[in-house]
């Protein structure tokens, strides 16, 4: 029997379709729903209109939350993508034994985030820890700290810790990237007498522009998408110094149970991240041809 | 595909990711059908959990046909996300446990809460109780909750050695407590050790502190959302909490560590007291069985509030309303309440509130004598987080912290609940 051509090709995508309504667009939609409403997540759901995105625009922390994961944005694109970028122009230099390398700084990004917050919460601990040990052990009284206590180093250190963790990511996605980069392009630079460096800079950076782009993406999204570290290391504190969208989500939703607030909270968080995936996206489709003009 | 559309696709995943795990509340919780008991508490640890175990096997060779399944979480997520997630899913818990005071009315008024008056009075459960526990365990003239234990949720708890080669006695006022802390901060020892990164550790204790200076009724008022924060007796109350941090009486990590880590100060003699509840017994006897020490209530303040007043909270085992099981799980607390397993409880540093755990012989002295405490305690002050709205509770905690981290002053902290709260 010949095919139905009209047909045939939607019944191929209905399995896709079912998956992606049920897991995607049903919960999308009912979330948009519950920001419309005052609900415990059990009991009788009330409707209130667009209250609880005036009471989101309102909310002092909700805002300082976004400032907070802005600035562990910055620091992890110099921390994950630039310390990355470095890593793998080193490693790529000399190829006999940078496997070794490879691997051990590839090694944190294959640990549970929840083991890898636990380890570095000992790290930062003020009365155990190994950080203010080590200082100790250097005569380096001064600069110890109680890390995750203290409103002016919490956030820097839990992005440490993050930097700790994907600048290997980072790395891996560079180095697969350099090896890309023609081998007469790299001969042809050092005929003309580049050195390592000016081939770094001038020649494989620039030629890996696009999984440049595509690293900082993932940076500033898996930044707004951040929890489990925030989640275990600080639960928000000291004073709110770490709360960022996701933890104050989830406290929203499951502490107290405002899962309608909740719901508006995701649904603002999701407008910000789309929005600023479209510019960031805008800006960088638009770069070549600034360079051409 | 585009970049743009990619981006704009991962975002749809992101909030459908958050959107599921909060329509993952939405279900309509019930029990199953079927021939499974299902019990579900926070982690009581080692000990209990041998018992609970225990009694479950009782439970399952007196009735062959049921077989009964516990659910141990941890606490933290047992009291937030847990419970909720459970009682709304498919196989929702037949008996879990619960605090009494603002969570166990809701939970009645959200309909998870079964009547027990009939169970309580001439059924299975009849006669193991003094008839008065249930009196805060009552909502809307119906006993909804079975009572396990009575946990003072703080006291001081000093270390005896470090006392003694000190030379200084367990504080009873609060001029001697802050010369307490000046006089150990004097030797190197940590006056006081908590771990407050989760905000409940030391909130529940200075919010004691706070009821003790504006009065169980202003407290009461202002937790429950009748009154303001911002008063002047509030702002006075949050002084003594400035006073603590001035004398360095606790651990400078105090908001950046959690309970444990707070608790292991004082087990490893970093820290000479350690504020926090009666459960710290079986604690401390588990991990620095060479640890001597005993306890003081909170030492009297100047105030409005009655100055023996006792932090503490009922806790207890639920029936869930919409178990088809009902009958089988009065049965089975009447079996958890029986001589014998008490008993066990008690052998588990666990006292339950049953009349005949008053005639346990093996009772730690300080389990008993905690016990006493809160029973002939002339006020009873409930702790924020389970006796009222815990947004509410997390707000006043919140502010102490800050205080008691010097982050904040008395007058801003207060405020700052006010402008929280809206």
């Amino acid at each position: 029997m010949k095919p139905n051509r009209t047909v045939t090709p939607y019944l191929f995508l209905v399995p896709a379709m079912a998956v992606f309504g049920f897991a995607v667009l049903f919960p999308v939609i009912m979330t948009f729903a519950y920001s419309f409403t005052e609900w415990n997540g059990y009991g009788a759901m009330v409707f209130v209109g667009i209250d609880n995105y005036v009471k989101a625009a309102q909310d002092v922390l909700f805002r300082d939350s976004f400032v907070h994961v802005l600035i562990y944005i910055a620091i992890t694109i110099v921390l994950e993508v630039i310390v990355g970028l470095v890593l793998a122009g080193l490693v790529s230099v000399r190829r006999r034994g940078s496997l070794w390398f490879r691997v051990a700084i590839f090694t944190p990004v294959m640990l549970p985030m929840v083991v890898v917050a636990v380890l570095w919460a000992f790290v930062y601990n003020n009365d155990f820890g190994l950080l203010n040990a080590a200082l100790q052990t250097l005569g380096l009284e001064d600069l110890q700290r109680v890390w995750l206590g203290d409103t002016s180093t919490a956030l820097i250190a839990v992005s440490v810790v993050s930097g700790w963790v994907y600048a290997g990511f980072y790395m891996t996605i560079f180095y697969a990237a350099f090896n890309q980069v023609p081998t007469e392009v790299i001969e042809a630079a050092r005929l003309d007498g580049a050195g390592e460096w000016q081939l770094f800079r001038r020649i494989k950076v620039p030629m890996i522009r696009n999984a440049i782009t595509v690293a900082l993406l993932l940076c500033i999204t898996g930044g707004f998408q951040g929890f489990d570290l925030f989640y275990v290391m600080t639960n928000g504190g000291p004073y709110g110094a770490t709360e960022i969208p996701t933890t104050y989500l989830v406290k929203s939703v499951f502490s107290f149970q405002n899962v309608g607030y909740g719901s508006a909270m995701a649904v603002v968080l999701t407008v910000v991240v789309v929005g600023l995936g479209l510019i960031f996206t805008r800006v960088n489709r638009e770069k070549p041809e600034e360079v051409r003009s | 595909m585009p970049v743009t559309r990619k981006k704009t696709l991962a975002a749809v995943a992101a909030l459908s990711a958050t959107a599921l795990i909060l329509t993952g509340c939405s279900a309509d919780g019930g029990s199953s059908d079927d021939n499974v008991l299902r019990i579900a508490m926070g982690s009581p640890g080692e000990a209990q959990i041998r018992v609970w175990d225990d009694v479950a096997a009782q439970y399952e060779a007196a009735n062959p046909d049921v077989t009964v399944e516990m659910n141990y979480q941890d606490d933290d997520l047992y009291q937030t996300i847990g419970l909720p997630n459970l009682l709304n899913g498919r196989n929702a818990p037949d008996i879990y446990f619960e605090w009494a005071g603002a969570r166990l009315e809701q939970r009645a008024a959200d309909g998870f809460a079964a009547d027990l008056t009939e169970a309580v009075t001439s059924g299975p459960i009849a006669g193991l109780f003094d008839d008065e526990v249930f009196t805060s365990l009552t909502v809307d003239g119906a006993v909804v909750m079975v009572p396990h234990s009575a946990d003072v949720t703080n006291v001081l708890w000093y270390n005896e050695d470090i006392f003694a080669d000190a030379g200084l006695t367990p504080p009873t006022t609060w001029a001697e407590l802050l010369d307490t802390c000046d006089a150990l901060n004097a030797e190197g020892i940590i006056p006081i050790s908590s771990g407050n990164k989760d905000l409940w550790a030391a909130g529940n204790w200075l919010a004691h502190l706070t009821s003790r200076v504006v009065g169980e009724d202003v407290y009461s008022s202002a937790l429950a959302g009748e009154t303001d924060f911002n008063t002047p007796e509030w702002i006075e109350a949050f002084g003594y909490v400035e006073e603590l941090a001035d004398h360095n009486c606790v651990n400078e990590s105090v908001n950046a560590v959690d309970d444990n880590e707070g608790a292991q100060l004082f087990f490893q003699g970093k820290a000479a007291m350690h504020a926090i509840g009666s459960w710290l017994v079986s604690w401390a006897i588990d991990e620095a069985p060479d640890l001597n020490f005993d306890y003081v209530n909170l030492p009297a303040m100047p105030g409005e509030g009655n100055q023996e007043s006792v932090i503490g909270v009922v806790t207890g085992y639920v029936v869930n309303a919409k178990s088809t099981k009902q009958d089988e799980a009065a049965e089975f607390l009447a079996l958890l309440n029986s001589d014998e397993n008490v008993q066990q409880f008690i052998g588990a540093e666990l006292t339950p509130m049953t009349l005949s755990a008053a005639s346990g012989e093996d009772i730690d002295s300080r389990t008993a004598s905690l016990t006493s405490l809160l029973e002939t305690a002339p006020a009873i002050v409930l702790p924020p987080d389970n006796g009222y709205d815990l947004e509410t509770a997390n707000a006043l905690y919140a502010a102490l912290a800050e205080v008691l981290g010097g982050q904040s002053s008395p007058a801003d902290a207060v405020a700052g609940i006010d402008q929280k709260l809206g």
